[in-house]
């Protein structure tokens, strides 16, 4: 009677046990997939467009505006105190464990065929792979936690690349070649994956195989070879995303879902849109002088200037009223510019021609560039832009590897082993595309309506060819690696890739301190900043997980080098 | 369990015929022992309930039928019967009671003499707490029950955070109320003009027999009964309520604020084009503020370009908007844009009476507190009826019964953007209104912030309606001569429906650009059925024996339902309903249910009226619990009454002294989640569905852990010692309780944040921390004629505490307070031998006042660290805060943080007097606190330019350093956050919080009952009154008392300040 009366049963909720069905194991599996887009934590788990892209030389995080900042630049005063960073850090932590909770659920369900589970155990590792790979890459030193882990107070004293190999390992040999949604992994992203896993490491060699593999052979999930989009802003249309052969993963974002927030439409990126212009928030995440000057190309060969870009400025508006007069840069200019910085004069979109500084928070600070990748379309508003949210949210997906980033990374696989017309060819098969006058951006119709859409004038001064026959191989190896290196800079610009590129090839130091005695010169935001070796690589381990961790009186997690 | 029967078993019973009196009327007049009328004197037919009470000429009349015999009684004197015979007319003298120690006062399941009572129990003067002009009983306990600490927000509704003795749990501190024997942790629907009786158990000793329940303290209330003839009375007061005057925030004019401006830039060596402001040496206030700083006449601001269509409904419309907004060049004080004068009123009417056969009291009360905040208020309805039967001589049957219907609209307070703050920041060179009467917004201007008055005004419309059946049926059987069993089942009904209405807004940066109806219900009960036996006998003359056996079932359930649906064709509000709009819909539901199961048993001895024994022990089990469901919740308590001893008896002086002791457990399980012990897995559509199609515009739905369970948590224990002194002195004049006690929490429920690896889900409370708290309460009361006609009242309350955490959990001993950053580091610090809510950040030392200085502090960090790059402080700079090197390793690092303030006050203390002379009646309360610190959040935004551009403070333009003004209070104004100025927690947040402040003063008058008479009037009494009169503090913010949660409050993030208020009332009866 009494046991009767204090009898409970969880209400609106399941236990493990009842998850054990081909159903329930299935939808663990999208919610080890949901983990993607930060869960509603602002996005804290994406690379691409948020606070945590900060660290690299191609864009200033914040917007020169003072006050709660998510921003913390890598180089001066990151404190192990920070909750951004620990907030971070429990994001990429929390899609392990829904990958985890897959691996121990699929396990126990009869229902599933060898195969199906298989297909299902493939994609739980390989999004694992995905949230260890970040985690690895961010804080180098991590505690590896799997579905057989019952004492969470691992220790972060391994190295996990041989894990995270084997989960990708593990996916390429499992996971289906097409799957019936587009947005699923598929084999030929997980050998993508791994190739870079590989590159990471410098195992150049196994790197080029997986590349290679991909590259000749792959096909996406819904069956089409790969292939790089004929546009470079296609990446950015999200009608063009169902189709695309060149997304092999992404982070897929819906808009107006109807769940009351744009917590799967790209929240991450929601503060960065530029300020007092039709998107209404915030001025967040704005490509540096540094970044700009990289898009000039050389009158003569039209090639850019891998070392002396910034003697060869693009001209700024900084500084200057939107009602005081300003003419743009009239010099030769890589076509990718105008599609990844916003500058005064050209045609934003089909919003109109960015009117320079009202759009910025202040110009001297952060410089009056705006940033581009993340801004949808006015003509296909309705569709893909939500605005349930006090900031723009929209259904433009986060691409983690297209087959652009690929080809880019075989290419220094290529030049990396000495083959330096293959690693040209890669690096002058983005150049096509980019060389595509299609691909162009074009003045409006009537700049009072861009509705009306583009003539057929170029937006700018646009000059782009090819790398000449043999040039890498007569420039040398570390001529073709800086090449790479450059194309890599302005094809995947503002998408967070560029500071993890720099601490692995070890430039970091002098490129860091370089960009900032220049951009310096340019803009106040980035005074006192410096980056210390041995130090700035990685990010500190949050101290208050540190402090979590501890066991009878001694942390269990160690911090990283610079920061005790 | 179904323990029924009892009920049922009470005999259906018809009304017994009214037996026939042969009444006659008697009237008189009470005096005292120095012939001075007593008013209020308790006159009662013997047996019965006939009643009434003597007015202030200490007359009464009564109408009795013959033989009866009348009982004169009256607190602080000896009750006196008197055998009507056939008289009709009485007087009477009563003389004083030395021992009026005699007052019966209710405890647990149990009433007790005064006297006999071995445990803590606080008694509160209802009478002067009704005089505050509150419709909230809690807050009406401020200073008026030792040991008892209460923090008030002025906002109309808001429930005051009350602490008995200090803080016991991270999470809910909330004592529990039990009204009429109905246990609740609600007590806002409470009318206070139906209290008749509050009393505050605060150790074990009193406690503890409410075992599970008791750890936060007990506060016991009883309602009004009737007594005597029908008695109408009729109760009212009206007033206003007056926002603080002045510039509250000190905030700079816009010129000043202009020129700080320019001073900032300068600082930080930015060149000055501002497209506001100009280029010049000195900055010129523009006519127009949007479009950027046009004057009179330019083409820009021409009206008929203007175009704003607030109600607007995409981005196509909202695209095309042309705004124009004046300058508000003498400024706009927005804090008196918020906050208006606002009535206050209630109306309270009651009948009562009383005969042999039962009595009863309906009352209605109709409060109306308008917020002085814009869109703010409490209405509230409360209709109570009490009625007892006395069925036979031996079985009462009664019932208490109040139904509340509230409208309480209310705002958020002491967060981020709140109103509050929102109108701190919003600078004053913005108008309310643009050119055409929309609201004028910082869109466009480089500037941060938001509208409130806009805010404000759009949720005007929004409705909240709550309903609460509260109350309890009883019966109670003499079953032998000293035997009594009772029955009383009680709780709650209860229902809140709330709509809201989202309006597009277009004035600020940010703006929300669809429109949206929110409808929302919440509904659900609880019960509690209580059975007691009680046993009371006195054997021989010496062995006094109270036995008391129960059980206790509790049950409640709550539900809730919700929609939102987005576009409408008209905001109309007579239009907008879930199901008339267009756009997208969502819905919610959710639902919980708890219950307890108990058994208790008490006994009281006394022998001799002076040893005095006490014993309880209470059984519970919770269904919160999975594998230790039943905890035991023990308590000894003893005392001595010192003064009955022969060796006393010779000290003329001292009326009465007790020493009493206690000791006992309580229980606590209040923050623990019903879903607490179970692991379990849920859907989210915003964190666990994903657009696996690839669709762009649909998710599926995904799995993702709910619940972390905790199969293990048992009962949190409430380990409690108390000592106490009761003495009574002078006839009565004065008397003293004096308490020290130690509460140390065991187990403390926590729910501590797990290691990131374990990935996401609701964190389980496990019992795992600790606390204690230690103080001194202390109450005084003195009353003396100092006149034949002029009485004077004291009453004094001492409350003091001293928590300390003692165990956070195994392996750490800190966590941080949640929603308490500055630039994502925290500083409300929860630490092993620290207060809760402890402020922690880096102590300023002072300024970096020259380049000397800077160079050999990092010279000092080079050697320490032996790294050539070493800075000794992060963006050490001329004229930045200087850090102290708390741990003394010679740089400044996170390790250098250290405690900077405590919320915890020292003391409160609060102090009644009142003055009668003749008909006149004067009364004031006083409150003070001592030595509590606040963090002013508030200051970072207006203390440095470089915290957002909105309002800045006189402190930021007049006392900042410069290198002329080196003894300055604030770093020099620059235009970037710096680790050095405002990017850091730092000691420059905390202020000292101590205030004392005239919480209340009345004057009242009765008036004449000759006059009366002829009005068929018995008593009439008019008052004038003022609160929140004035307030002695230090404090530079709004208003010194600052609540919030259990583990982090006095943070000042902008809060509604109590107002001052100025009444007038009346009190009639017939």
């Amino acid at each position: 009677c009494k046991e009767e009366f204090l009898d409970y049963t969880p209400q609106g909720a399941l236990g493990e046990d009842l998850l054990a069905t081909k159903e329930g194991v299935n939808s663990l599996l999208i919610g080890a997939y949901a983990a993607l887009d930060g869960q509603g934590n602002y996005g804290l788990n994406i690379n691409g467009g948020t606070a945590w892209a900060v660290g690299p030389d191609n864009a200033i995080y914040g917007s020169g505006y003072g006050g709660e900042s998510h921003a913390m630049p890598l180089s001066t005063s990151v404190e192990p105190i920070n909750e951004f960073l620990n907030e971070r850090w429990k994001a990429s932590y929390a899609g392990v464990s829904r990958c985890n909770a897959v691996l121990r659920v699929a396990a126990k369900t009869k229902e599933l065929s060898d195969a199906d589970l298989r297909n299902i155990i493939g994609q739980a590792r390989f999004l694992r792979g995905h949230y260890y790979f970040e985690l690895k890459r961010m804080y180098n030193m991590v505690p590896w936690i799997d579905e057989t882990t019952t004492d969470f107070k691992q220790p972060n004293d391994k190295d996990i690349w041989p894990k995270i190999e084997d989960d990708f390992k593990y996916a390429v040999e499992n996971v289906t070649a097409t799957q019936p949604e587009a947005g699923r992994i598929n084999k030929t992203a997980a050998q993508a994956y791994l190739g870079k896993v590989y590159l990471y490491q410098k195992k150049y060699s196994e790197a080029k195989a997986s590349f290679d593999l991909v590259i000749n052979t792959g096909i996406t999930s819904r069956g089409k070879k790969v292939d790089l989009n004929p546009e470079f802003e296609d990446n950015h249309r999200p009608e063009k995303e169902l189709d695309s052969p060149e997304a092999l993963f992404s982070i897929d974002m819906a808009a107006n879902v109807g769940n009351g927030t744009i917590a799967t439409a790209n929240q991450g990126s929601m503060l960065n849109f530029p300020i007092n212009s039709p998107f209404g928030c915030c001025g967040n995440f704005l490509p540096s002088i540094d970044l700009v000057n990289s898009f000039r190309t050389n009158p003569a060969n039209g090639l850019p200037y891998l070392d002396d870009y910034n003697k060869h400025e693009v001209k700024a508006d900084i500084g200057i009223l939107s009602s005081q007069p300003f003419t743009p840069d009239a010099g030769t200019l890589d076509p990718r510019l105008d599609w990844t910085a916003g500058r005064r004069g050209i045609p934003f979109k089909d919003w109109g021609l960015m009117p320079g500084n009202t759009w910025i928070r202040n110009s001297v600070a952060t410089g009056p560039y705006v940033n581009l990748k993340n801004i949808y379309w006015n003509a296909t508003k309705a569709l893909y832009y939500d605005g349930t949210a006090w900031a723009p949210g929209s259904a433009i997906n986060y691409h983690v590897i297209t087959l652009a980033d690929v080809l880019l990374l075989a290419a220094e696989a290529e030049a990396q082993l000495g083959n330096l017309d293959a690693a040209q060819a890669y690096v002058n098969r983005i150049r096509t595309r980019a060389a595509n006058p299609k691909g162009f951006v074009y003045k409006y119709r009537d700049d009072t309506k861009p509705e009306l859409g583009f003539s057929a004038t170029p937006a700018a001064n646009y000059l782009i060819k090819l790398y000449p026959d043999g040039n890498f191989k007569a420039g040398g190896k570390d001529y073709a690696l800086k090449a790479v290196y450059f194309e890599r800079k302005i094809e995947l610009a503002m998408q967070g890739h560029r500071f993890f590129d720099l601490v692995r090839w070890g430039l970091a130091n002098s490129f860091m301190n370089a960009y900032y005695a220049y951009e310096v010169t340019k803009v106040t935001e980035v005074t006192g900043m410096k980056f210390i070796p041995d130090k700035n690589e990685y990010y500190p381990i949050p101290q208050t997980q540190i402090d979590l961790s501890t066991v009878n009186g001694a942390p269990t997690l160690k911090q990283n080098p610079g920061y005790q | 369990c179904h323990a029924g029967g009892v009920l049922a078993s009470v005999p259906a019973k018809t009304v017994a015929k009214a037996v026939a009196y042969a009444d006659t009327e008697v009237s008189g007049k009470v005096l005292s022992d120095k012939n001075e009328p007593l008013v209020g004197v308790n006159v009662i037919l013997k047996g019965t309930s006939i009643g009434t009470t003597t007015d202030p000429d200490g007359r009464f009349q009564l109408m009795v039928p013959d033989g009866g015999t009348l009982t004169f009684s009256f607190i602080g004197y000896l009750s006196q019967e008197i055998s009507v015979g056939n008289r009709s007319e009485i007087n009477v003298q009563l003389m004083p009671d030395t021992k009026i120690l005699s007052e019966v006062v209710v405890t647990a399941y149990a009433t007790q003499k005064k006297k006999d009572i071995t445990g803590s129990v606080s008694v509160v003067d209802v009478k002067n707490i009704t005089k505050q002009p509150n419709g909230l009983v809690s807050g009406l306990l401020q200073g008026q029950a030792s040991g008892v600490t209460v923090i008030s927000s002025g906002q109309p509704g808001a429930e005051p955070q009350v602490r008995i003795r200090g803080i016991n749990t991270f999470g809910n501190n909330t004592p529990l109320y039990v009204v009429d024997g109905v246990p609740t942790q609600n007590s806002t629907n409470l009318n206070p003009n139906d209290i008749a009786s509050i009393q505050v158990l605060k150790d074990a000793g009193a406690a503890s027999i409410y075992g599970s329940r008791a750890s936060n303290g007990v506060i016991i209330i009883t309602t009004k009964k009737g007594t005597g003839k029908v008695s109408v009375q009729y109760d009212a007061y009206y007033g206003v309520q007056v926002p603080k005057s002045g510039n509250v925030w000190d905030l700079l004019s816009p010129t000043e604020e202009a020129k700080l401006r320019w001073i900032a830039n300068k600082n930080s060596n930015l060149p000055i084009n501002d497209p506001i402001y100009g280029s010049g040496p000195e900055p010129v206030i523009p006519d127009y503020i949007y479009p950027l700083g046009k004057m009179e006449g330019d083409s820009a601001v021409d009206p008929s370009k203007y175009y704003i269509n607030p109600n607007y409904k995409g981005d196509d419309d909202y695209n095309k908007f042309y705004r124009i907004i004046r300058a508000n060049k003498a400024g706009t004080d927005w804090y008196h844009e918020v906050f208006k004068p606002a009535v206050n009123t209630s109306h309270n009417l009651s009948v009562s009476g009383g005969t042999d056969k039962g009595n009863y009291m309906i009352s209605l009360n109709y409060l109306n507190q308008q917020g002085t905040m814009l869109s703010t208020y409490l209405k509230r309805y409360n209709l109570r009826a009490n009625t007892l039967f006395n069925v036979s001589k031996r079985i009462r049957i009664g019932e208490n019964l109040t139904y509340t219907i509230t409208s309480n609209p209310q705002q958020t307070e002491l967060s981020d953007l709140n109103i509050v703050q929102t109108a701190s920041q919003m600078a004053p060179i913005f108008p309310v209104r643009d050119i055409m009467g929309n609201y004028a917004g910082i869109f466009g201007t480089g500037y941060n912030g938001n509208n409130p008055v806009g805010t404000l005004e759009r949720l005007k419309d929004n409705r909240t309606l709550g309903n609460r059946l509260f109350g309890n049926m009883f019966a109670e059987v003499d079953v032998l001569k000293d035997l009594t069993f009772r029955t009383n089942f009680g709780g709650e009904m209860y229902s809140g429906t709330s709509r809201s209405f989202v309006y597009p807004t277009y004035e600020n940066n940010e703006n929300t650009k669809y429109n949206a109806f929110t409808q929302g219900s919440s509904n659900g009960y609880a019960w509690t059925w209580t059975n007691t036996l009680t046993y009371k006998k006195l054997i021989g003359s010496q062995h006094d024996i109270t036995v008391v056996l129960g059980n206790e079932a509790y049950k409640s359930y709550f539900e809730n339902l919700g929609g939102t649906t987005r576009d409408y064709y008209t905001f109309d509000r007579n239009y907008t309903t879930l199901s008339t709009g267009s756009g997208i819909q969502s819905n919610y539901s959710g639902r919980s249910f708890e219950s307890l199961n108990s058994q208790f048993g008490r006994l009281d001895y006394a022998f001799k009226g002076k040893y005095l024994l006490s014993g309880t022990l209470r059984r519970d089990g919770s269904s919160k619990f999975v594998r230790y469901q039943y905890g035991w919740f023990p308590s000894v308590s003893a005392g001595w009454r010192l003064s009955e001893e022969g060796f006393m008896q010779g000290i003329k002086w001292l009326a009465d002294l007790k020493v009493r002791g206690s000791w006992g457990v309580m229980g606590n399980q209040l923050n623990v989640n019903a879903n607490n012990g179970y692991y379990t897995f849920i859907m989210d559509k915003a964190a666990s569905y994903y657009d696996i199609g690839r669709t762009n515009n649909s998710n599926q739905p995904g799995f993702q852990v709910g619940q972390i369970g905790n199969p293990d948590a048992k009962w949190e224990r409430n380990i409690n010692a108390n000592i106490g002194i009761d003495a009574t002195f002078l006839s009565g004049m004065i008397d003293v309780s004096i308490d020290y006690f130690r509460k140390d929490i065991k187990d403390l429920l926590y729910n501590p944040a797990v290691v990131g690896t374990q990935g996401p889900g609701t964190v389980p409370f496990v019992n795992i921390a600790g606390t204690t708290n230690r103080g001194i309460d202390l109450s005084a009361n003195f009353h003396k004629n100092l006149a034949p006609d002029l009485r004077l009242d004291l009453g004094a309350t001492f409350t003091s505490y001293k928590n300390k955490v003692t165990r956070v959990t195994d392996n750490t001993n800190y966590f941080f307070s949640t929603g308490r950053a500055l630039n994502g580091i925290n500083y409300v610090r929860n630490e092993v031998g620290h207060p809760i809510g402890s402020f922690y950040g880096y102590q300023i030392t002072g300024f970096w006042n020259t380049t000397q200085e800077l160079d050999a502090a990092n010279e000092q960090a080079r050697q320490v660290t032996g790294n050539a790059a070493a800075v000794y402080q992060t963006d050490q700079a001329l004229g930045r805060f200087r850090f102290k090197d708390a741990n003394g390793d010679g740089i400044i690092t996170a390790d250098d943080r250290t405690f900077l303030g405590n919320p915890n006050p020292d003391f409160n203390y609060g102090l009644n007097v009142g003055l009668t002379y003749k008909r006149f009646d004067i009364s004031a309360f006083f409150y003070g606190v001592q030595g509590a610190d606040i963090w002013n959040q508030l200051r970072y935004s207006t203390d440095f330019y470089a915290s957002f551009v909105q309002a800045k403070s006189k402190r930021a333009l007049y006392d900042s350093w410069t290198p002329e003004n080196k003894n300055a209070t604030l770093p020099i104004q620059e235009t970037k956050m710096t680790a050095a100025t405002n990017g850091s927690p730092t000691s420059y947040y905390v202020e000292d919080g101590s205030y004392l402040r005239l919480k209340n003063i009345q004057l009242g008058y009765n008036l004449p009952a000759s006059l009366l008479s002829k009005i068929n009037v018995s008593n009439l009494r008019i008052y004038v009154q003022a609160a929140n009169v004035f307030t002695m503090t230090k404090y530079i913010g709004l208003d010194p008392e600052i609540g919030g949660s259990a583990t982090s409050f006095g943070v000042d993030k902008g809060l509604y300040p109590n107002d001052r208020q100025f009444l007038g009332g009346i009190q009639v009866s017939f």
